[in-house]
């Protein structure tokens, strides 16, 4: 049904009038609720921009609350180092005049022993008295100072340098020489009671030598060490040469030495040494002319010392062969006389305390090549403490002659104490 | 002849410059040779001086520090160093000096600016105050193991920071950049390890060597008492009688020891229970300590699950 023409324009016209008039209503209440919506949206924005405020104010709150707590420590780390320096700076102060003061120690080296046929005896070894310290910036010096039964000797008064150029080291005065491994070791200090019989005959003891030494380092990734040395003469109680008289400088001894090391694993070691000393002219008194001496030496020691518990066990074994060329003017013949002699000995770490071993000497007599001792000596060992040491020891001296002395022929038994106090060390060489 | 000329002066600057560039290189090349005496100081080292240093430990880690061999074998090593980084605190007073006696190196000597001691600064426990060897085998400075202690690692890695620095200020700005890196790094971990090590606050514990006082200080544990007599001087069975009475009496956690013989702590664990720990006081011993940040973090995690 369409509308008639004349009211479609009226409906339209009444329409736009109560669009008209309705309207205003309308978009009244549209404004209120905007302005109340907007007005939520502002105090939200508000609290926002409070919340992101105190967010802010707390961030750089806990930056400057670290900032402090790493001053605070920083601080505290350089306080603790400067109570540090200054503890050492009063101990420095506190210790001075002993700290000029040279190292001081003493060992006590006696033994109770029973020599067989010749009998028994309290023996005083000796009374080592040793002292070290720098000199200055260039050099060091040490000195022990003996006493024994028979008296009281210098052993050892020596300096050495400290600070030479390439790779050099010079000593001078009294000391043992730079022979083999044992004969320049103290008799306190070896695995056994007695230095080696072999030792004492070919060498005359102890190296000790009154002279100097230059030592050589080589520049070379493994350890190779030269010696090269002059003194009056060599060994303790070598009496064929005078140690005081003086003499041309032909008639001194000179001596060579080459000493290397080797790691075979970390566990396992080996060192070697050989060793020359050479006398040009060796005048015996009221003899007429003169004639040489030669004396080598060969030392060879494996160690295995497992590095965990190197303090606990351990199996050392050495060696050293000497061979003695001598010709001397009272020989009944023009020809050399030449001896051989030495010893090996293996030494066991049963445990922190506790070591055992056996020697075997082969000891010739040097003026009588043909006649020889040889000694067999199982040892044990007790420390105590690193300075407090207890060793038993049995020998068995067998001679190939008659006559050798009661003090050194068949059965013998030593019990050793070694006392240290102090300080004390033989360093290096007699490691 | 006028480019001839041109031809032999460019041929000539570049000869000169091959050479001296050939010189030159060895020269950058060569990097600070350090010998530090155990692995952790090595390590700290090598945090600091980066690709400066090449450096070398003489321990390896398992030794008893006082007793490591004095091989004849680390002689040229120290007589090749420019500079050698130790403990201090007479902890390598058994085989050290005799070494430096022969090693031939002035600079390296005690004294020397290339001697780096990293105990200066360091705040000693147990300092004796009577020194007598009555009282075993005393070190007169005080207690050596302070690396047992983090923070103290800070403070021997500064000793190092500083000592390099010393003996080549032209790399100053390198060293100070890795030590500030280091010691953060290490902040961090401390951090860490104080929180890890919270259940160790109060635990009792027996040693074999007074050797964890540092550790124990820095992490709260308490300690009862010591397998060794005094200092170095191994037990009398008397003194293990006794030990085992205190272990039960104050309920003590664990037994803690390094490079010394596991029989006698075998032997405690069995009589009282007790739990027995091998920690070494160096790192290097095992292949997951090899630094010292590994070390701390392992000996820290290892006591924390043996007391939890």
């Amino acid at each position: 049904m369409a509308l008639p023409k004349l009211w479609t324009p009226i409906l339209a016209a009444y329409a736009f009038g109560t669009v008209a008039i309705l309207s205003p209503a309308l978009c009244l209440a549209q404004n209120s609720e905007i302005q109340e919506l907007r007005s939520a949206v502002e105090g939200l924005q508000q609290q926002l921009q409070k919340a992101l405020q105190r967010i802010d104010q707390l961030e750089k709150e806990k930056t400057a609350t670290s900032e402090k707590i790493n001053q605070i420590q920083e601080e505290k780390t350089t306080t603790a180092s400067r109570i540090g320096q200054m503890e050492k700076s009063v101990q420095a102060v506190q210790s001075a005049p002993s700290a000029l003061n040279p190292a001081i120690g003493m060992v006590l080296d006696a033994n109770v022993q029973n020599l067989g046929k010749a009998g028994g005896n309290f023996d005083f070894r000796s009374a080592e008295l040793g002292i070290a310290a720098s000199v200055d910036p260039f050099a060091r010096m040490y000195s022990f100072i003996n006493g024994t039964k028979d008296g009281v000797e210098v052993d050892e008064a020596a300096a050495i340098t400290s600070s030479l150029p390439w790779n050099l080291t010079a000593k001078g005065g009294r000391f043992l020489a730079d022979f083999g491994r044992f004969p320049k070791v103290h008799e306190h200090e070896l695995p056994f009671v007695n230095e080696p019989l072999s030792v004492q005959r070919m060498i005359g003891g102890e190296t000790q030598a009154d002279g100097v030494e230059v030592n050589y380092l080589f520049p070379t990734p493994f350890f190779l060490r030269a010696t090269l040395g002059g003194y009056n003469k060599i060994g303790e109680d070598n009496d064929q040469v005078s140690n005081s008289k003086p003499r041309s400088w032909s008639q001194f001894t000179y001596l060579g030495r080459l000493n290397s090391y080797f790691d075979l694993t970390e566990n396992h070691s080996i060192e070697v040494g050989t060793s020359m000393a050479y006398t040009p002219v060796v005048r015996l008194s009221g003899a007429p002319g003169g004639g040489n001496r030669i004396l080598n030496g060969v030392d060879l020691t494996y160690r295995y010392q497992p590095l965990a518990s190197a303090i606990y066990q351990g199996l050392t074994w050495g060696s050293e062969f000497y061979f003695n060329s001598q010709r001397f003017p009272t020989d009944d013949s023009a020809n050399r006389s030449q001896t051989y002699g030495g010893y090996s000995y293996a030494e066991l770490k049963l445990n922190k305390n506790w070591s055992t071993g056996f020697q075997v000497d082969y000891a010739p007599i040097v003026d009588a090549p043909a006649q020889r001792t040889m000694s067999y000596s199982p040892f044990l060992t007790w420390n105590l403490s690193e300075f407090n040491r207890l060793r038993l020891q049995y020998s068995y001296l067998n001679n190939n002659f008659r006559g050798a002395d009661k003090a050194e022929n068949g059965n013998q038994v030593f019990l050793q104490w070694t006392t240290v106090i102090g300080a004390h060390t033989h360093g290096f060489l007699s490691r | 002849m006028k480019t001839f000329l041109k031809i032999k002066k460019w041929q000539i600057s570049t000869v000169i410059l091959a050479v001296a560039l050939v010189f030159s290189r060895p020269v950058l090349a060569q990097p600070i040779r350090v010998v530090a005496t155990f692995p952790d100081l090595a390590d700290i080292t090598r945090q600091i001086g980066k690709n400066l240093v090449s450096v070398e430990s003489l321990a390896t880690g398992v030794e008893d520090p006082h007793g490591v061999p004095m091989k004849p074998s680390f002689v040229p090593r120290l007589n090749r160093a420019n500079l050698l980084v130790v403990t201090g605190l007479d902890d390598e007073h058994s085989w050290l000096p005799a070494l430096l006696e022969v090693a031939s190196n002035p600079k390296i000597l005690p004294g020397q600016p290339g001697y780096i001691d990293c105990s200066v600064g360091i705040p000693v426990l147990e300092a004796p105050t009577r020194l007598d060897r009555a009282e075993g085998d005393l070190h007169p400075k005080g207690n050596p193991h302070y690396l047992l202690d983090p923070v103290h690692g800070k403070i021997a890695a500064q000793n190092i920071a500083a000592g390099l620095t010393r003996n080549f200020p032209q790399y100053q700005a390198d060293f100070d950049k890795n030590l500030k890196t280091y010691l953060a790094e290490l902040d961090s971990w401390i951090g860490r390890w104080e929180k890890v090590a919270a259940p160790l606050r109060g635990v009792k514990y027996v040693e074999y060597h007074p050797e964890w006082v540092y550790f124990a200080n820095r992490f709260g544990l308490k300690r009862v008492g010591s397998i060794e007599i005094k200092p170095g001087i191994e037990p009398t069975p008397n003194h293990l009688v006794q030990l085992v009475q205190q272990i039960k009496q104050e309920n003590a956690q664990v037994l803690i020891y390094g490079s010394q013989n596991p029989r006698i702590p075998q032997q405690l664990q069995g009589e009282t229970g007790i739990k027995v720990l091998r920690l070494y006081t160096s790192a290097g011993a095992r292949s997951e300590t090899d630094t010292y940040i590994k070390w701390i973090d392992y000996t820290v995690h290892s006591l924390v699950q043996a007391v939890s």
